[in-house]
C-alpha cells in the first residue's frame, strides 16, 4: 500500500536536489528527442522519398559512355514498353560571362527531356521545369549569376556552346542540398550535348541512365537483366530501394556522428541524475532512519522513494520531451543558415516515443543504485551525526554492470554498426576510465599538498568533504570538455592545413582534361611547361584472383577500393615520393606488367611485391605485378597517384586525359583560367584555394551543428555541479559560519568557495586539454595526416572560460550559504 | 574601568503580526579579569544575551561597549576582524570545523589573523591540554571532552580579552564536565582573560566573581562571590 500524502510530502519537500534530479532528466530526454528528431527531420525532408531521390526507378551509372550490350538491353526494355528510359550527364566545368573576363566552376547536369522522373524541379519563376529548359537554355543556380554578375536573359559560356539563361534553380528532386557542391548547378537540355563538345574519352563524368518502370515490372528481376548485361565492375545497376546517394551519405555520417554525441551526453546525464539521487536520498536519510525506528520495513521506505523518484522522473521526462519539441521548432532559430534552405523541420513522434522509453529506462538504471541503498539505512543513524559510508556491495556491480550493458545495446542500436559501435564504447570507456583514473591521481596529490595560503588550504579541503561530488563533476566535465575541444581543434588544424596557409609552393590551379594532342598548344598558352601527369580511368577487379567485394567495400567509411582509380606512367618517383619496399619502381625480376602502389592501397588491403591486381581499364582487362610500395614523405596538394605504370607499356595506348597542376600568383589565376578555357573549353580549371574553401565552409556549417549538441553534455557537467554543492549545502553553510565566527570576513569565505571552485574548474579543464590535445594530435597526425597545431590561445581560452564557468555555477550555488546568518545556524545546530 | 558592557540591550522577535520580546532593557558592566556568570531558567534569554554581546546578533536597541568600541556599531566587516582579535568562544556543542584535523582548528583563528607563529602557539596549547598525540585527528575522531578541549585551545589561540561560553559543559558527563572547568579556569588566570560563562550549575557558578540572574529577558538578581 501506498501512502499517498507520504509521498506528496517527500515531493514538496525535497526542494533544490530534486529539481537538479528533473533537470538531468529533462536533459537526457532532450538530447535524444533533439538529435533524433532532427535525423527525422533530414531523413524525412531530405532522403525520404527514395525514388525522387534518384529520380528513377533503376539507375545505371557509369564513369565512361556506356556499353553497346548495356544500352541494346536498355533499349530491348523499351521496345516492349517495360521501361521508359532518360539520360543524365554529371561533371564539373568551367563556364565564362559572356565577355570572357569572369570564369566559374559550375557542376553541369545535362538531362533527358523527361527529367525528371519522380519529384519536382523548382524554379525562381514557379513555371514547370519541362516549360522552360529548351535547347539554347541554361536553368542555373542562383549563386552562379551572383558571382559572373549576370541576370536571366544573358548569355553564358559553356564548353563550346553559348546558352541564354532563363531561370533560376531553387529545389532538385535528386540533389536535395546543394552544400556536397564545389560549384553552383546549370542544367542544360541532351539536346546541346554535342555543342558543348565537353564529352572526351578519359574525362571525369558521370554518366547516368534513369529507368522508370510501370507498375506491372518487376523492378528486382528487370534490374537483374540489366546487371547481366553490364559492364562487372563499371556499370553500375541499382534499384531506388538500394541505391546509396552521395548525399544520403553524407548524412548517414554526419548524423551517425550525432548520435555518437547523444548517447555520451546520455551517459554525462546520467551520471547527474546519479549524482543527484544520491544527494537527495543522502538529505532524506535521517527522515528514513526514523521512519525505520518507528517500525517502517525496508520494501515500505523503497517503496515509497520508488514512487517519489517516478514522479519526479516523469515531471523531467515531460520536461524534456516540451523542450525537445521547443527545439526541434526553433532549431532554424540556432542554425540560421546553417542548415540546407529547404530542410523542413518536422515533429517526429517516433523520436518522442524513443526519447519516453530511453528515458525511463536511464532513470531506472542510474536511480537503481542510490534507490537500493536506502535498504541499508538502519534505524541507528537516527543516533549518528555521521552518515553510513556508500559500501560498493554486489547490487552495485550488479547496476554497473547492466547500466554498461545498457549503454552497449544503445550504441549498437543507434550506430547500427558492430565494428564501429565496438570502437565508441571502448573509446567511451577509455575516456572515461582514464579521466578516471588522471582524477584520483590528482586529487590524490592535491590531498597531500603542504600549503601555506590558509583559504586555498582550506579550498583544497572542500574538495574532499563528504558528500561532494568532487570527482563525478571532474570526470563528466573533463570528458565533455575533452570531447568539444578535440572536435574544435581537429577543425583548426584542418582548417589551418588546407585553407589558412595554403602552402606557398603548393600548386592552387589544376587542369583536368587535358587531351594528350593539346599538350602542346596549353604549354604555349600557359606560358610554361609544368608536369603533364597522364591519366587512366580504371577500376579494380582482383588482387591475386580474390575479387573486389564491391558491397563490402562501398560500406566502408574511409576510401575504399570499389571506387574508381587514376592510373598513370611514368619511371621516376615524385619529390615527395618514397620507397617503402623495394630500391626502385620497377623490378628487373619480375615478368609481365608492373605496377608500383601507394602504402595507402596497402592499407585499405594487404599486399606484397609479386602480388597480382587486376584492373579494368574502361572495358580492357589488365593485369599487373605489384612491383614496389611507394609512401608519401609529407601530405600537400600535390597531385599522387595510387598506381603508377611503367613509362614504356600498354598504358601508354589506353584512352587517357592529361592533368597538370601549376602555381599561379593569387590574382592572375582568373586571368589564366579565363585564357585556357577560351582555347580549350574541354578543359577544367580548378581554383584550388576556393574549392577548398568552400570545402572548409562546409566542414565549418555542420561542425557548428556538432558543437552545439556537444553543449549539452557540458550542461549535464554544470548540473552536476549544482547537485554537489547542494549536496554539501550543509558542510558549507558549518564551515561559513564556524570561520565568521572565528573572525573571518565575508570576502575570505567567498575566496575560498572560489578558489574550490578554481581547483575543480583548473583541474577538469587541464585534464581535459591534455586529453584533447593528445587526441586531436593523434587524429591529425593519423587520420587526416596533417601537422598539428596545438592552438595555445584557445587553449587558454578554453580553461579560463570553464574555471569561470565552474566558479560562476559553483559561487551562484552558494550564495544563500552566504548570506546564512551565524546565529540562526548556531542555535539550530545546538537544539540537534 | 569595564572591559564588557550592555547598555539598555533590548532584543525582539517578530514572528508573524506577534512580536516577542526576548531581552528588555538590560544594562551592566563587566571589569576586567572578571569572571561572570550568566544564570537562568530555560528560555530565559542567557545565549541571545551572549550572542549580543559578543556581537554576533545585533541588539534591536541599546549598545554593547567592549573597551572602548560600540560594537553595535561596526559593520560586519569590522566586526569580524574585531572579534577575532579580542574575543574567544566555546559553546555547548563544540562547533569544530569538520574538514580540519584538531591542530588546524586551533590554529585557524590565529591564521585568519595573519599570525606567523600560529602553529607553534596552537601546538603549545594542545601540549598544555594534555592533546599533543591528537593534534592531527579530525573532529570525527575526538571524544566529547577531547572536542571541547580542541574548541578551547582554538578560543585561547588569540589571546582574547574576553572569553565567552555558553554551557561548554552541557553535553559532557560530569568527569568531563569537571576537568574541562579546571582546564578553562586555570587557562583563563594564565591569560588573564575576562570570562562571561552562561551555565545552569550551581558549582560552577559559586567559583565565579559574580553571578547575574536572568528571568523571561530581564536581570532578576545579581550576587557577588567573596574571592
Ligand atoms: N529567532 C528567534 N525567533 C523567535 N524567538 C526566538 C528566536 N531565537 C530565540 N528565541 C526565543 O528566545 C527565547 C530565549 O532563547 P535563548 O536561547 O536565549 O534561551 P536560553 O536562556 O539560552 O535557554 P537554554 O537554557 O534552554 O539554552 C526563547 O524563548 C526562544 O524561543
Ligand atoms: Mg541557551
Amino acid at each position: 500500500m501506498l501512502h499517498k500524502r507520504f509521498i506528496l510530502r517527500q515531493l514538496t519537500r525535497s526542494g533544490n536536489q530534486a529539481a537538479v534530479f528533473v533537470l538531468c532528466v529533462t536533459l537526457s530526454i532532450l538530447t535524444i528527442v533533439a538529435v533524433n528528431g532532427f535525423s527525422e527531420s533530414i531523413n524525412r525532408s531530405l532522403l525520404r522519398d527514395a525514388r525522387a531521390l534518384h529520380s528513377g526507378d533503376i539507375i545505371l551509372h557509369a564513369h565512361y559512355p556506356f556499353s553497346p550490350a548495356l544500352l541494346d538491353a536498355v533499349a530491348d526494355l523499351e521496345a516492349e514498353g517495360d521501361a521508359r528510359s532518360l539520360r543524365i550527364y554529371d561533371f564539373y566545368s568551367v563556364v565564362r560571362s559572356p565577355e570572357g573576363e569572369k570564369t566559374l566552376l559550375v557542376d553541369l547536369k545535362v538531362v533527358g527531356p523527361e527529367y525528371p522522373f519522380y519529384g519536382r524541379v523548382e524554379l525562381a519563376s514557379g513555371r514547370t521545369f519541362r516549360s522552360v529548359l529548351a535547347p539554347g537554355t541554361a536553368i542555373v543556380e542562383q549563386a552562379l549569376l551572383d558571382r559572373l554578375g549576370l541576370a536571366l536573359g544573358d548569355r553564358l559560356h559553356v564548353g563550346e556552346a553559348v546558352l541564354t539563361v532563363t531561370d533560376v534553380v531553387t529545389r532538385e528532386p535528386d540533389r536535395p542540398v546543394n552544400f556536397l557542391s564545389f560549384g553552383p548547378r546549370v542544367i542544360i537540355d541532351i539536346a546541346d550535348l554535342e555543342k558543348l563538345d565537353l564529352l572526351q574519352r578519359g574525362s571525369r563524368v558521370g554518366y547516368y541512365l534513369m529507368l522508370k518502370l510501370p507498375e506491372r515490372t518487376n523492378l528486382e528481376r528487370t534490374a537483374e537483366k540489366l546487371r547481366s548485361a553490364a559492364v562487372a565492375g563499371q556499370e553500375r545497376v541499382e534499384t531506388y530501394r538500394t541505391a546509396r546517394s552521395r548525399i544520403k551519405r553524407f548524412f548517414d555520417n554526419f548524423l551517425f556522428f550525432l548520435a555518437l554525441i547523444a548517447i555520451f551526453t546520455l551517459l554525462l546525464s546520467g551520471i547527474g541524475i546519479r549524482s543527484a539521487l544520491t544527494a537527495l536520498l543522502k538529505e532524506k536519510e535521517r527522515t528514513i532512519a526514523v521512519i525505520k525506528a518507528v517500525g517502517g520495513t525496508g520494501p515500505f521506505v523503497v517503496g515509497h522513494y520508488l514512487a517519489v523518484v517516478a514522479v519526479l522522473g516523469l515531471i523531467g521526462t515531460a520536461l524534456g520531451l516540451i523542450l525537445g519539441f521547443g527545439l526541434q521548432y526553433s532549431l532554424p532559430l540556432f542554425f540560421g543558415n546553417l542548415l540546407p534552405e529547404n530542410l523542413h523541420l518536422v515533429i517526429s513522434w517516433r523520436a518522442v516515443l524513443e526519447g519516453l522509453v530511453l528515458g525511463i529506462l536511464v532513470v531506472a538504471l542510474f536511480a537503481f543504485i542510490p534507490l537500493h541503498h536506502l535498504r541499508e539505512i538502519k534505524p541507528s543513524a537516527v543516533f549518528r551525526k555521521e552518515s553510513a559510508e556508500n559500501r560498493r556491495s554486489a547490487p552495485f556491480y550488479l547496476a554497473a554492470l547492466i547500466i554498461f550493458l545498457f549503454f552497449v545495446g544503445m550504441v549498437l542500436w543507434q550506430l547500427k554498426d558492430m565494428k564501429i559501435g565496438s570502437y565508441f564504447v571502448l573509446g567511451i570507456v577509455g575516456l572515461i576510465v582514464l579521466t578516471g583514473l588522471a582524477t584520483q591521481g590528482i586529487l590524490f596529490g592535491v590531498r597531500r599538498l603542504p600549503i601555506r595560503s590558509l583559504a586555498l588550504r582550506q579550498a583544497l579541503r572542500g574538495l574532499f568533504r563528504p558528500g561532494n561530488a568532487t570527482r563525478a563533476v571532474i570526470i563528466t566535465l573533463s570528458a565533455a570538455l575533452a570531447v568539444v575541444f578535440s572536435i574544435y581543434l581537429v577543425e583548426e588544424n584542418l582548417d589551418a592545413a588546407f585553407v589558412r596557409s595554403y602552402p606557398a609552393d603548393a600548386p592552387n590551379l589544376f587542369f583536368i582534361d587535358i587531351q594528350p594532342d593539346q599538350v602542346d598548344a596549353f604549354s604555349d598558352t600557359l606560358g610554361m611547361t609544368p608536369r603533364y601527369y597522364p591519366v587512366i580511368r580504371s577500376r579494380l577487379v582482383s588482387v591475386n584472383g580474390e575479387r573486389i567485394d564491391r558491397e563490402q567495400e562501398r560500406k566502408r567509411r574511409g576510401d575504399n577500393l570499389a571506387r574508381p582509380f587514376n592510373l598513370t606512367y611514368r619511371d621516376y618517383l615524385l619529390e615527395d615520393e618514397a620507397m617503402r619496399v623495394g630500391d626502385s619502381l620497377f623490378r628487373e625480376d619480375l615478368e609481365g606488367l608492373q605496377v608500383s602502389v601507394l602504402d595507402t592501397v596497402v592499407e585499405m588491403k594487404p599486399m606484397a611485391i609479386g602480388d597480382r591486381i587486376r584492373f579494368n581499364i574502361q572495358g580492357v582487362p589488365v593485369e599487373a605485378a605489384v612491383s614496389s610500395i611507394r609512401t608519401r614523405t609529407k601530405e600537400s596538394i600535390k597531385p599522387f597517384f595510387y598506381f603508377v605504370f611503367p613509362e614504356d607499356s600498354m598504358l601508354r595506348k589506353a584512352p587517357q586525359s592529361i592533368f597538370t597542376a601549376v602555381r599561379v600568383d593569387r590574382d592572375e589565376i582568373g586571368a589564366v583560367q579565363n585564357r585556357i578555357i577560351t582555347r580549350f573549353p574541354n578543359v577544367t580549371a580548378v581554383d584550388v584555394t576556393q574549392t577548398i574553401a568552400a570545402f572548409a565552409d562546409i566542414v565549418h556549417r555542420f561542425s557548428l551543428v556538432i558543437r552545439f549538441f556537444t553543449i549539452f553534455s557540458i550542461i549535464a557537467g554544470v548540473l552536476i555541479i549544482i547537485s554537489s554543492v547542494l549536496a554539501t549545502r550543509f558542510a558549507r553553510i558549518q564551515e561559513a559560519v564556524y570561520f565568521k565566527i572565528l573572525g573571518a570576513k565575508g570576502r575570505f569565505v567567498l575566496t575560498v568557495f572560489a578558489l574550490e571552485n578554481l581547483a575543480i574548474g583548473l583541474i577538469s579543464a587541464l585534464l581535459a586539454l591534455v586529453i584533447s590535445q593528445a587526441g586531436s594530435w593523434i587524429i591529425s597526425a593519423r587520420v587526416f595526416d596533417i601537422a598539428y597545431r596545438p592552438n595555445p590561445a584557445a587553449s587558454l581560452l578554453m580553461v579560463l572560460a570553464t574555471v569561470l564557468l565552474v566558479i560562476g555555477v559553483g559561487l551562484s550555488a552558494s550564495v544563500s550559504i552566504l548570506k546564512q546568518r551565524p546565529v540562526i545556524f548556531l542555535r539550530e545546530q545546538t537544539e540537534e | 574601568m569595564h572591559v564588557l558592557e550592555a547598555r539598555h540591550l533590548t532584543k525582539t522577535y517578530r514572528i508573524g503580526e506577534r512580536e516577542i520580546s526576548i531581552l528588555e532593557d538590560i544594562s551592566f558592566g563587566v571589569p576586567a579579569g572578571e569572571f561572570l556568570v550568566v544564570e537562568g531558567a530555560s528560555g530565559s534569554g542567557k545565549t541571545t544575551l551572549l550572542t549580543l554581546l559578543s556581537g554576533l546578533d545585533r541588539p534591536t536597541a541599546g549598545s554593547v561597549w567592549i573597551g572602548e568600541t560600540d560594537i553595535t556599531d561596526l559593520k560586519e566587516d569590522e566586526l569580524a576582524p574585531f572579534r577575532n582579535e579580542t574575543l574567544g568562544f566555546v559553546f555547548q556543542s563544540f562547533h569544530l570545523v569538520p574538514s580540519l584535523n584538531a591542530l588546524e582548528n586551533v590554529m585557524l583563528p590565529a591564521e585568519l589573523r595573519g599570525d606567523p607563529r600560529a602553529p607553534e602557539k596552537a601546538e603549545a596549547l594542545m601540549k598544555r591540554v594534555g592533546l599533543a598525540d591528537r593534534r592531527f585527528n579530525f573532529p570525527h575522531q575526538l571524544s566529547g571532552g577531547e572536542k571541547q578541549r580542541v574548541a578551547l585551545c582554538r578560543a585561547l589561540v588569540n589571546e582574547p580579552e574576553i572569553l565567552f561560553a555558553d554551557e561548554p559543559t552541557g553535553n559532557l558527563d560530569s568527569e568531563n564536565s569537571d576537568a574541562i572547568l579546571d582546564l578553562l579556569l586555570a587557562l583563563r588566570k594564565e591569560h588573564g582573560a575576562t570570562l562571561v560563562m552562561v551555565t545552569h550549575s550551581p558549582d560552577i557558578a559559586a567559583a565565579a566573581d559574580r553571578t547575574v540572574t536572568l528571568r523571561d529577558g530581564r536581570i532578576v538578581g545579581e550576587r557577588r562571590h567573596a574571592a
